[in-house]
């Protein structure tokens, strides 16, 4: 039992907006009151929900493919030394799995959604899920290239591609599907890319991207999933792409979707020496399209590795860094690429993106719908969202950072002439009742009875990005794991895991096809559910 | 360059059209490669099987792989990275003369014929053995044929794999880099994990005589490692879990004999192309498994005093 008290409250979900509150936890949950146990005096603090994170690359085969890859910055940044409570391990950018619970514990963040799972090598990601503490996890299986899927596409069989799907999430033990570059992924197996969303997909004849996306949105919505059809659009990163978003955006009405990291997608130009924002026209059209949430995919400046299953984004990543590449295609259902990457304030294509990632958030009016996010590690590292909550609540300091920027640079973008400032208030939607709502998941992101008690404690502070870095308490699911910035308690998170209704039949159109073009057998195919810790099976 | 461009073995089965296999002989080390992934196998886009697919073979020796092959190109030991070198500058169309191709024991035409079937290929792969990795030039062999590999995707889709073998190698070096960021050779003493083959790989180790114990789980280092590095491990207290009786377990002061994983202990092990395959044991073993020995170790070992980095 425990009693926190004194604290301003920011619980946006049930209107309360700093004020003096206790909050009382019992058996992991919110309760009225309690009588006995802990007291937290949290006088001079606010008091936060838990932060949830709607889109991170924390765990699977291509985040531990980039682990490989980049020795130099394990060794850049400061180590994780070992104590009573707690494993060694390295930070950085791609942070060891038991460091990544750490780090997000240690900045009040209770939940997170591994964005990116292939089913071939789900159990693996599950694997790394398991060994990473504290923070609840879900994950979005990859479903947009999955050539059993656009093979049923193609044949219009869009019946047996709902229930093919819906085997799908169970056989990876997903809570959500994502779609990265529709139909691009499975082009690139043959060296190519999906480029017009209209355009017939390389290897099809009536599958296009848009017909990919439609589908996949349609098949989520009618199998009621908790979080909507989980979206990275074609022609991420490349100028001139707003576009397609807007487009895409277009194929969407009428049914739900989030779309992931907007940052990415939000750009005006022909080529890289013209690229410029396009943030305040797809600001406008998501504004007045409440079926859509989004993440901004915000980038900070500095060294990071990019890691996503667009594989030729990546190729040509690589051709323009003439760095390393790590490319892996996974057989029949997607591919992943890695490039290690600087992002530099005097280059105008990174400014640029610097700038959307912000006037994205700042443009978007409802901060319901946009959530704080790097598209981790691609934008910037997660252990870096303070800097970015620092940039939104304070105009004087985004205007002494734009003083760094090339004078070129501040003629493609809108940053300078926004003033918005997010309040304590709105930074709790962004980081914690907005995608906790989104991720259909009812008992986060909120301190109202019965929550779940992840609870965020912070100095309230003039010093934004410090306070926010160093929570003076984090409770997860009722105990104290963070106190005084020492690890207390790393207890272990559940995973969440939703089993979509489909005909068990279906088995039996998937098997010879998997027989034919898989090499493993079909039965150590579907993660066992034991593989995961504390499974918590969400009703759809 | 840097990384890696590879696939899982199932895209080789359904797209491959052109099959290289470098330093390496996987009829005799890898018997169902053949098989199960590459040239035999019927794919979705290859349907004639082996007639849609061409093999090419380089090593320094006429090994039984050769019969498979299409074409076998014996390179002189030692002269793999000029041969991988002068391929990259043909594929770019840069102008090699045949005296220096001479003293790979290849000519310019033989070569100049292997660069433009990699580049006409619709799928091609890069196979590479030990034979390429573990001789002279090394890690610089291996990072010359995978900047080739991923050169190729200039032209054409092309990839590159390694042929790792030894049981559960892969799935070692996939757990490793998870919890400590690095693949191997990693050194815990200072409370979080530092990297640097060549000074804290298990064989230097052993030859400096810097360990004073070694667990030794998986591995049989006794058979295959140089003899000095075995005398240091006769000499401290070795420890063995292994099923049956090996090299190692011989001249270990302890060997707890485990139950065969995969035969009588279930377990994950990681193909060589990293996907996870489940192991369900199809017998029971009056033996514990490798897991129960060590959690008891570790049991045993956390009622001991802890020790933390800067305490004494
Ligand atoms: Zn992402």
């Amino acid at each position: 039992m425990l009693r926190i008290t004194g604290g301003k409250v920011y619980d946006p979900a049930n209107n309360i907006n700093g004020q003096i509150k206790d909050i009382c936890i019992s058996d992991g949950r919110i309760v009225s009151e309690v009588e006995g146990g802990r007291t937290i005096d949290a006088t001079g603090m606010i008091v936060f929900p838990g932060g949830v994170d709607v889109h991170t690359h924390v765990a699977g085969a291509a985040l531990n493919f980039a682990r490989a890859m980049i020795p130099e910055d394990h060794r850049r940044n400061a180590p994780y030394v070992r104590g009573e409570r707690h494993r060694g391990g390295i930070g950085g950018a791609t942070p060891t799995t038991y460091v990544t619970g750490y780090l997000y514990a240690g900045m009040g963040w209770t939940t997170v959604n591994e964005a990116a799972v292939p089913i071939l090598s789900a159990r693996h990601t599950h694997e790394e899920l398991r060994d990473t503490p504290i923070v609840d996890k879900s994950c979005c299986v990859l479903l947009a290239n999955n050539e059993i899927l656009l093979d049923l596409l193609e044949a219009g069989e869009t019946e047996r591609a709902r229930h093919v799907a819906a085997w799908q999430i169970w056989a990876a033990k997903a809570y959500g599907v994502k779609a990265v570059n529709p139909g691009g992924v499975a082009a690139w197996k043959w060296g190519k890319d999906a480029k017009g969303l209209y355009e017939p997909v390389p290897g099809y004849n009536k599958v296009t991207p848009a017909k990919i996306i439609a589908a996949l949105a349609s098949i989520v919505d009618d199998l009621g999933l908790p979080h909507p059809l989980h979206l990275h659009c074609n022609n991420l990163g490349a100028p001139g792409n707003y576009n397609t978003t807007l487009e895409t955006m277009k194929v969407l009405e009428g049914k739900r979707a989030h779309l992931a990291h907007l940052q990415y997608h939000a750009y005006g130009g022909d080529d890289w020496f013209t690229m410029r924002s396009k943030s305040a026209e797809v600001a406008d059209y998501f504004n007045a399209h409440p079926n859509l949430t989004t993440d901004a995919g915000a980038v900070l400046f500095g060294n990071t590795v990019t890691i996503t299953a667009d594989g030729p984004w990546q190729h040509l990543l690589y051709k323009l860094t003439g760095r390393k590449w790590g490319n892996l295609d996974v057989e029949n259902e997607t591919g992943c690429g890695i490039v290690p990457y600087v992002y530099k304030e005097k280059n105008l294509v990174n400014a640029v993106q610097w700038a959307v990632g912000l006037e994205l958030l700042l443009l978007i009016n409802d901060p319901w719908r946009v959530f704080l996010t790097t598209d981790h590690p691609n934008g910037a590292a997660f252990w870096r969202y303070p800097e970015i909550i620092q940039l939104l609540m304070d105009v004087n300091f985004r205007r002494e950072q734009l003083k760094k920027l090339a004078p070129k640079a501040l003629k493609r973008i809108l940053l300078p002439e926004l003033d918005r400032q997010y309040t304590l208030s709105e930074i709790a939607v962004i980081t914690s009742a907005g995608p906790a709502r989104a991720l259909g998941l009812a008992h986060k992101g909120h301190l109202g009875i019965g929550a779940d008690a992840d609870v965020a404690i912070f100095n309230d502070s003039k010093d934004i990005a410090r306070m926010f870095a160093y929570p003076r308490y984090v409770i997860k699911g009722g105990e104290v794991v963070i106190e005084e910035g020492e690890i207390r308690k790393a207890v272990e998170g559940r995973g969440y895991v939703v089993r979509p209704v489909y005909d068990e039949k279906i088995e039996d159109y998937i098997r010879p096809l998997f027989q034919q073009y898989y090499t493993m057998s079909f039965d150590n195919y579907p993660v066992e559910l034991e593989r995961l810790e504390n499974p918590d099976i969400r009703s759809c | 360059m840097g990384g890696k461009v590879t696939c899982t073995l199932g895209e080789v089965k359904n797209r491959a059209d052109l099959i290289v296999y470098w330093g390496g002989n996987p009829a005799e080390c890898h018997p169902r490669h053949f098989t199960k992934y590459t040239l035999t196998q019927k794919g979705k886009f290859v349907p004639k099987g082996r007639k849609d697919r061409t093999m090419i073979l380089v090593d320094i020796r006429e090994t039984p792989s050769a019969k498979a092959a299409d074409i076998f190109l014996q390179v002189r030991p030692s002269k793999d990275f000029e041969v991988l070198t002068t391929l990259r500058a043909l594929i770019k169309g840069q102008r090699v003369s045949a005296e220096t191709v001479a003293e790979t024991g290849l000519t310019l035409e033989q070569l100049q014929d292997f660069a433009e079937r990699m580049k006409k290929a619709r799928f091609g792969v890069l196979f590479f053995g030990m034979g390429l990795s573990m001789t002279r030039g090394k890690h610089m062999n291996s990072a010359a044929l995978l900047s080739l590999a991923a050169e190729l995707n200039a032209f054409t889709k092309f990839v590159a794999m390694p042929m790792r073998g030894h049981g559960n190698v892969t799935g070692g070096d996939v757990v490793m880099r998870w919890t400590t960021g690095y693949p191997f050779g990693v050194n815990l003493s200072r409370g979080y994990p530092r990297f640097n083959p060549g000074e804290f790989s298990t064989v230097d180790l052993l030859l400096r005589g810097d360990n004073d114990a070694a667990l030794i789980l998986g591995a049989d280092p006794g058979a295959t490692m140089p003899q000095p590095a075995i005398d240091h491990l006769a000499r401290i207290p070795t420890i063995v879990l292994d099923p049956k009786v090996t090299h190692t377990s011989r001249l270990a002061r302890v060997h707890i004999t485990t139950a065969a994983t995969g035969i009588s202990a279930p377990g994950t092990v990681y193909r060589m192309d990293e996907i996870p395959l489940p192991l369900r044991p199809a017998l029971k073993s009056p033996y514990p498994t490798d897991e129960d020995v060590v959690r008891r170790i570790y049991k045993a070992v956390a009622k001991k005093p802890a020790w933390f980095p800067g305490t004494k």
